[in-house]
């Protein structure tokens, strides 16, 4: 078995084609979707996105959101007249303008979410979620960062409490500056750089505005990698898998049977290798990520690992699967790219997932890409430890995938070997 | 040592096999002879255990196959019609990872490679790709590959097709070599001059059956095979030529050559010669056609061996 498995590597490593398909074009590719989800190289302005600003309420307040935005990593901000940003979009120069709207500062100060109107070109519908992702966290935070941090709290009460009974705010309203003024005394004793409440919650904003910038630009590259690893391991694997049909048809499958072993080992070594290969590829892919493009693979090297492992595992069984069940290599060839288009397709493989329907999110969950790129995210975005519950759930999915795929390749092998030994071997 | 009992084997509904036997001692080179379809390559899966019958049993050394599927294995060598190498990889990794499956250890296989490769003139190729060899230098691979485990049996099916005479020539030194060390072969083939060559026996195979089996001479004396003595003339003279048919009535004339055919030349040819002389007959030459195999083929199914 280790012998075949060894001589399937060998085959692999002398054809310098398949080398180059496994390991130089997923690598141009994550480049290429790298730059596309943006976020990218945080500085350059090319990858960031431009949003345009039309402040009509032209207060001290409005003007020191804009620079809150501004300060996002991801955003370009433009400051723009409204008429002219309008039209810029019409023209198809811009993609979105953000409107202040009069009494932004009124709102802010009274500690209520802003009026803010996002204007956008419909067409332009995708980049939206990558602009609401890092918009968001910070305009949800305004009342706190631009107004004063004590009335939000009480008109958030308020507002929760449902009331319009004039004493009972005011109770409320006692009650939540009690609640601020403690939770700022008790912060200024056990914060030792002696932060005053204003700065815990000012310094919540700042961290969600950090984590929201980060974790966009991480986003982006999470998505461009694991989603084209999955994807380029597929095909790679039903290449690999293919091997099988090429043995049969080489005739030198044939010359396996007539050695004394046992037929399985002849699939177990074409898992083996396929499994071997399939790590390789997803580390060098991994590796060129974090090489490149600064992914923070050594501070979640071991969620990394085993969500690598895991996925080769399920994606390797599904090659030889297919492999398995096949008749002849063009008929794996066919089939395969059929099957791997859509489960990418469908798995998130090439566009986030939050960008689709939500019938296509559903049904994501039929496609390896899909437990693999989501185990992904928990590792690098969602910053899930390697023993929470979600994150392993996930695992365990695609080690499943692997077991009932590996299985079901064992039982088709034996049916076609049986066949062959029929008779219908050519 | 080698006992096939009544194989039969369908493909659908065609009969590949209609009921296959013979035994082959020990160190014995045997020869299954037939035309294109005729069940050769079925048989030496089937005896190499790797395709099932429908009927029928093999043994080796007078063990079931089936059952003893392993021991039966590791003694049998098997050449494979189609060349059935990694074109990838080196004559000497081919060698190598095929000797390995039959626990072959390493360094022995690195030292048998060599002989091998020795063997069938390719050292100084030994690293190349084999996709980069010649049909008859796969060919030769293609049969060193099934050596490396030191088989007692060896099958071979057709391992001669379509290769250049100096490949062909090696292989049959090879062939004559592992007989002459006591191998016992099996070999197909649909060249009759080389069933001659090399078989002790020969089973002439066509339609999935054996019709007719046995030493060479055997064979022809078997089949009353004639050898014929042709006589070209310079000009047919019709006269003359119904006189000597007359004089020998199992005769045949075609084009300017009539043929007498005889089971004893030697008495035959001079009584042959003097009628000749005797009728005043213009010949240009003279010739012996010995029987071959083609010969006996032709008669036992009035079909050429070559279509
Ligand atoms: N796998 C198969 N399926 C159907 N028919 C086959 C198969 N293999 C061989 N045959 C048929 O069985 C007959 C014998 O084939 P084969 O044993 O290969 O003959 P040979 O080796 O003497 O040329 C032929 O008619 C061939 O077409
Ligand atoms: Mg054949």
């Amino acid at each position: 078995m280790i012998k075949i498995a060894i001589k399937d590597l060998m085959q692999f490593f002398k054809q310098k084609r398949t080398m180059l398909l496994t390991f130089l074009l997923p690598i141009v590719l994550i480049t290429l979707f790298a730059f596309a989800f943006g976020g990218i190289g945080g500085g350059s302005g090319d990858s960031r996105i431009s949003l345009q600003i039309s402040d009509l309420d032209q207060t001290q307040t409005s003007k020191k959101a804009a620079v809150l935005f501004d300060s996002l990593k991801g955003l370009e901000i433009k400051p723009t007249e409204l008429s002219i940003a309008q039209d810029n979009i019409k023209k198809g120069k811009e993609s979105f303008v953000l409107i202040f709207k009069k009494g932004f500062a009124d709102s802010v100060n009274a500690g209520y979410n802003p009026p803010l109107e996002l204007q956008y070109d419909e067409a332009k519908e995708t980049e939206v979620g990558l602009l609401q992702q890092s918009l968001i966290p910070t305009i949800a935070m305004m009342p706190f960062s631009l107004g004063d941090p004590k009335t939000t709290m009480a008109n958030r009460f308020n507002n929760m409490a449902g009331t319009k009974d004039n004493t009972e705010r005011a109770i409320i309203k006692e009650r939540s500056d009690k609640l601020f003024d403690d939770l700022s005394a008790a912060m200024s004793r056990s914060n030792s750089s002696g932060g005053s409440a204003a700065d815990f919650l000012g310094g919540n904003i700042k961290m969600t505005k950090l984590i929201a910038a980060n974790n966009d630009n991480e986003l982006g590259l999470i998505q461009a990698v694991a989603g084209t690893a999955v994807m380029m391991l597929l095909f790679s694997v039903v290449g690999i898998g293919s091997g099988l049909l090429d043995e049969k048809q080489e005739g030198t499958l044939k010359r396996l049977l007539y050695a004394p072993i046992n037929p399985l080992n002849i699939l177990f070594g074409k898992m083996i290798s396929a499994n071997v290969i399939s790590i390789l590829q997803l580390l060098v892919m991994f590796v060129f990520a974090a090489l490149c493009f600064g992914l923070s693979l050594t501070e979640h090297l071991p969620g990394t690992l085993i969500t690598i492992a895991a996925t080769a595992f399920a994606c390797s069984a599904f090659g030889v699967f297919l492999a398995s069940f096949a008749k002849t290599r063009q008929q794996v060839q066919g089939l395969s790219t059929m099957v791997v288009l859509v489960m990418s397709a469908i798995g998130g493989s090439m566009m986030p997932l939050f960008f689709m329907p939500a019938l296509m999110q559903k049904a994501a969950v039929l496609s390896v890409n899909y437990w693999s790129i989501q185990s992904f995210y928990d590792v690098f975005w969602r910053n899930l430890s390697i023993t929470d519950p979600s994150f392993l759930k996930k695992i365990v999915v695609l080690v499943f995938i692997g077991l009932i795929l590996n299985a079901l390749a064992v039982i088709m092998f034996r049916k076609n070997i049986l066949k062959l030994s029929r008779g219908n071997f050519f | 040592m080698i006992e096939v009992r009544n194989l039969r084997k369908n493909y659908g509904k065609l009969e590949a096999l209609k009921g296959i036997s013979f035994s082959i001692d020990e160190g014995e080179f045997y020869g299954l002879l037939g035309p294109n379809g005729a069940g050769k390559t079925t048989t030496i899966s089937i005896i190499s255990s790797i395709l099932v019958p429908d009927g029928g049993e093999v043994s080796i050394n007078g063990k079931n196959i089936y059952t003893h599927s392993r021991e039966s294995k590791q003694i049998i060598g098997v050449v494979p019609q189609e060349i059935a190498l990694y074109s990838d990889f080196s004559a000497m990794e081919n060698l190598i990872f095929w000797g390995g499956l039959y626990g072959v250890p390493d360094n022995e296989l690195k030292r048998r490679a060599k002989e091998l490769l020795q063997m069938v003139g390719l050292s100084d190729r030994a690293n190349d790709k084999v996709s980069s060899y010649s049909g008859g230098m796969k060919r030769r691979i293609n049969i060193a590959a099934a050596l490396l485990h030191r088989p007692k049996v060896l099958f071979m099916d057709e391992p001669t097709v379509g290769i250049d005479p100096q490949s062909r020539n090696l292989i049959f030194e090879v062939l004559e070599k592992l007989h002459h060390n006591g191998m016992t072969i099996i070999y197909t083939t649909h060249y009759m001059e080389e069933a001659e060559r090399f078989c002790d026996r020969i089973g002439i195979i066509d339609h999935g059956q054996i019709i007719a089996q046995g030493k060479l001479d055997e064979l022809r004396n078997d089949n009353g095979a004639k050898d014929a003595i042709a006589i070209t003339l310079n000009h047919a003279d019709e006269r003359q030529i119904s006189a000597l048919q007359t004089f020998w009535p199992d005769s045949k004339m075609a084009d300017m050559n009539l043929y007498f055919y005889s089971q004893d030349v030697k008495t035959d040819l001079p009584l042959i010669i003097r009628k000749c002389s005797e009728a005043e007959t213009d010949i240009r030459s003279i010739e012996i056609q010995k029987t071959n195999l083609e010969t006996i083929f032709l008669n036992l199914t009035g079909r050429q061996l070559r279509d």
